[in-house]
Formats: structure tokens, sequence, C-alpha cells
């Protein structure tokens, strides 16, 4: 069964109809690229998937996103489990002003961490320790900044604050990441620190990313979707959707006719 | 009059002040706090801030005029300190509810947003993020209304101040405050042995309120160094 299974999404701002009838299925494991020119509904629609639009007043969202089998959108979801099962990463770097063991060690604390029994128990400083060290290995940021792991966040340059977000996102140990736009304020390099993580992330984590740059997509996506005015044009592997669009609008972006 | 020390109105000041600290700063500070994060931008808050905007420019006598008419009469608290220190508070709420508001519109929304994707709650994100980030400006409404609070003379002559109060044992006391003893001595017939009495007591105000200022200056730099973004 898909891991992400998205059935005749609609999302109203006000009077703007943002994303129409989109239906979609993501497999586990996989990294999918959401492409598309600005204003398309990227953003909206990854923000559908752990209900983040929940936040902004007059946006209304009909039908189903299926996470692990369930509806998200179901009366009875509790909101905040959702979201602690789904990691996110913003387009700006926003690391907490705190320093960044205390940035990582945030969500661990709030949530508790779970034993081999799926028992919850707050966790210890030891456990707290452990899992700022694992999370900050996993994002490739442990070496650079383990000696100064009580410095503020803010003294990290970019493309690091971008890497502590991620480990962030790791902490809660989530099955699926939402990468947000994550290179569009980073400079080369630090792009592809970050492509070389999503990379090393697939297998493990369902991974999600808008981007606008498409050949981020090309490089790392397994599947790519893309969004034209709040429709899902296309959908299908990224070798296919590159080099053989079915779709007259696929093709025309993608070639750079358009957006 | 010219007889006699300042002990009771430096009290009496200092009693007020903690007093509308204790009223104005949990009803200024949580509600300027729950208005900005949970009506946000909704039509009612928008209302709600013009109105305490323009509750924030009422003259003090105006302040005044309401607490006798509200705490005195009406309610029969009788010029007490609990009128005095009530009709304080409602020339600092509006000064601390505005401070609050801009300090915590301070904060970037994409700070929240990161709290609230990784499962926190509404509620741990206004206490582990929006507060102490925006601590730092919230004491320092606090301390300015607090100053302004401190000088105010028109709304606790009307309300809790008498000539020869003592200090006070009970909240329905009246009580001394020291600009008051300084509008006193400038009024009395003895000028020549009153007005260096009110110069001295006006430097004693001064003073208080150059003390208070330095502890939340002191305060709020803790803030400011442990949460800089």
């Amino acid at each position: 069964m898909a891991k992400i299974q998205v059935e005749k999404l609609n999302v109203h701002f006000e009077k703007n109809h943002a994303l129409k009838d989109v239906s979609i299925s993501i497999e586990e494991g996989e990294i999918t690229a959401i492409i598309g020119p600005s204003g398309c509904g990227k953003s909206t629609f990854i923000r559908c998937i752990n209900r983040m639009n929940d936040l902004i007043l007059g946006c209304k969202v009909d039908g189903n996103v299926i996470v692990d089998g369930n509806n998200i959108y179901d009366k009875d979801v509790d909101v905040v489990d959702v979201r602690k099962k789904i990691g996110m990463v913003f387009q700006k770097p926003n690391p907490f002003p705190k320093s960044i063991f205390e940035n990582i060690a945030y969500a661990p604390r709030i949530h508790g961490v779970t034993d081999g029994d799926g028992n919850v128990h707050k966790a210890s400083k030891k456990e707290l320790q452990e899992i700022v060290e694992w999370s900050l290995r996993r994002s490739a940021l442990w070496d650079e900044v383990k000696d100064r792991l009580d410095k503020s966040a803010y003294n990290l340059s970019g493309g690091q604050q971008q890497r502590l977000c991620i480990a962030r996102a790791l902490a809660i140990r989530p099955g699926i990441i939402l990468f947000d736009e994550p290179c569009s304020a980073l400079d080369p390099i630090a792009t592809a620190k970050i492509e070389d993580l999503l990379i090393d992330l697939k297998n493990e984590y369902t991974v999600l990313i808008v981007t606008h740059n498409m050949q981020q997509a090309a490089r790392v996506a397994d599947k790519t979707a893309y969004f034209y005015m709040g429709d899902l044009i296309e959908f299908g592997e990224t070798k296919q959707i590159f080099e053989n669009p079915k779709e007259k609008l696929t093709e025309q972006y993608i070639t750079g006719r358009m957006g | 009059m010219v007889s006699g020390g300042i002990l009771s109105p430096i009290i009496g000041t200092i009693i007020l002040m903690a007093l509308v600290l204790l009223i104005s700063v949990p009803i200024g500070v949580l509600g300027a706090i729950f208005i900005t994060e949970y009506w946000g931008n909704h039509r009612i808050s928008r209302i709600w801030w013009m109105v305490v905007n323009n509750l924030a420019g009422v003259p003090s006598i105006v302040w005044g005029l309401v607490g006798l008419g509200l705490l005195v009469y009406y309610l029969d608290f009788g010029l007490s300190l609990l009128a005095a220190s009530i009709t304080l508070s409602f020339v600092a709420l509006p000064l601390i509810m505005i401070a609050t508001k801009e300090a915590v519109d301070a904060i970037p929304s994409s700070i929240r947003e990161a709290s609230i994707a990784l499962g926190a709650t509404k509620w741990q994100t206004i206490r582990h993020h929006t507060i102490p980030y925006s601590a730092s400006g919230i004491l320092t409404g606090i301390i300015l209304s607090l100053s302004r609070t401190a000088g105010e003379t028109a709304p606790i002559l009307l309300t809790g101040v008498a000539v020869n109060a003592a200090i006070p044992n009970s909240l329905f006391d009246s009580i001394q405050a020291l600009p008051y003893y300084i509008y006193l001595m400038t009024q009395t017939s003895d000028r020549s042995a009153a007005i260096p009495m009110a110069y001295a007591a006006a430097l004693v105000l001064i003073f208080l309120i150059v003390v208070m200022n330095l502890g939340a200056i002191v305060l709020r730099n803790r803030y400011r160094k442990k949460y800089r973004w």
C-alpha cells in the first residue's frame, strides 16, 4: 500500500481555488519532487500532508489524505499526532534562537521518548544527548558543530542552519519528511550538501520536495509531479517526466517555454 | 504638615507599584499574547487593538474619574489602596498590552511554524518560544508603563490618597504616595519650609524609578543575551 494516498484534494483560500481535485499516490522510501511555476499550489500541496494549512485563516481543505492507512483529515484525528510523524523543512532556514543542542532536543523533550515496547517516557539527559548526536550525524553536521553544541544556532551559516533544521526534523523520528524549497536560499555548495543528504535519507524516509530548480528534481527525485494552476498535470518517473513528458503543458515547462 | 518624614509616602508608592504590577502584568501580558496568538488578524482583534490604542492615550485624570465613579462609589471601595491601585492599573494596562503585542509580533512567524511542524501544540509554542523570545520587549514595556504610573498623581488623588494617612494595614485603608506628597507640599501656605521638602521628595521618587528601571534593565539584558535573533 502507498505511504501517502491523496484522494480528490481540494483547497480553497477564501475565494481562490488553490488545488483542484488532486489525487496522487506516493510510495514508501521514495523521493518525490513537486515542480511547477510559482503560485501553482506546490507548497499548498505539501502543507496539506502535515496539516500546516490549518494555521492559515480562511483555508478550507476537502478530500482525503491517507497516511499509513489513516485519513489525517478525519474529524477525530489529533493534528499534533499527525505532525509528530511528519518532519518538515522550510524554504528559509528557521532555527530557534537557542543553542544548537536545544534546537534538536526541543521536540524529544516535549514529546518524550518511545521505548521498545511503545511506551512514552520523559527523555533523560543521556537520551537527549544520544538523539542530538544521532540527528546531527544523520544530517552530516556533527563534525562541524560537535564542539559548540551550546552555542547559538544563529552563528551557523545558512547551509548549516538548514541542515540543523533537517536534524531537528529527524529528531522526531518521522516516517515522512517534507521539504518546501529547502535550497532556494542557499549557495550551490550548500545546495549540493543538502542534495547529498536527501539521497542519503532515501529508502529510510519517504521524502517530498518542492523545488523550483528542475536540475535538482532531476538529480534527486525518483518520481516527479508537475503542478499547474492548482491542477496536477502529470505524475510519473522522473526520467520519463523530463525526457518524454506525456502532457504538452509539462513539456512546455520542462523546456523552459513557460514559467 | 511640613513636620514629619516621608516614610509613609515612600511605602505607599512601593505598595501601589507592587499592586499595579500584580494586577496589570498578568492581565496585560497574557491577554495581549492570547489575543495576538489565538485571534491573530481576526476582525475582532483588529477592533480590540484599535480600542486599546485609544485607551493608551486617555488622560490620567479621566481614569481617575472612572476609578472614582466605578470603584470608590459604585463598588463602594471608598478612598482606598485597592481603588487607587486598580485605577493606576487602568493607566498601565493598555501600555503593557501594546508593548507585549509589539514584542510578540516581532518574532518571525517562521519560528512559530517550525515549532508547530514539530508537533508542538499552540500552548507549547507560546510557552517555549513566544514568551521567552518576546520577554525582553515585554519587560521593557512593563518598566516604562510602571515608571509612568509611579509618577501619576491625578488617578490616585481621586481614588485613594489622604493627607495624613499612615502606612496601610489593609487594602481598604487610604494611603500616601510620593507624587501626591509633592503636590501637597507645593500647595501648603508655609512655602519656605515646604518647597525644599517637595524637591527632596521628588528626588526620592526619581531615585525609586531609577532603581526600578535598573533592576528591569538587568533582567531584560539577561533575556536578550539568551535569546538573540
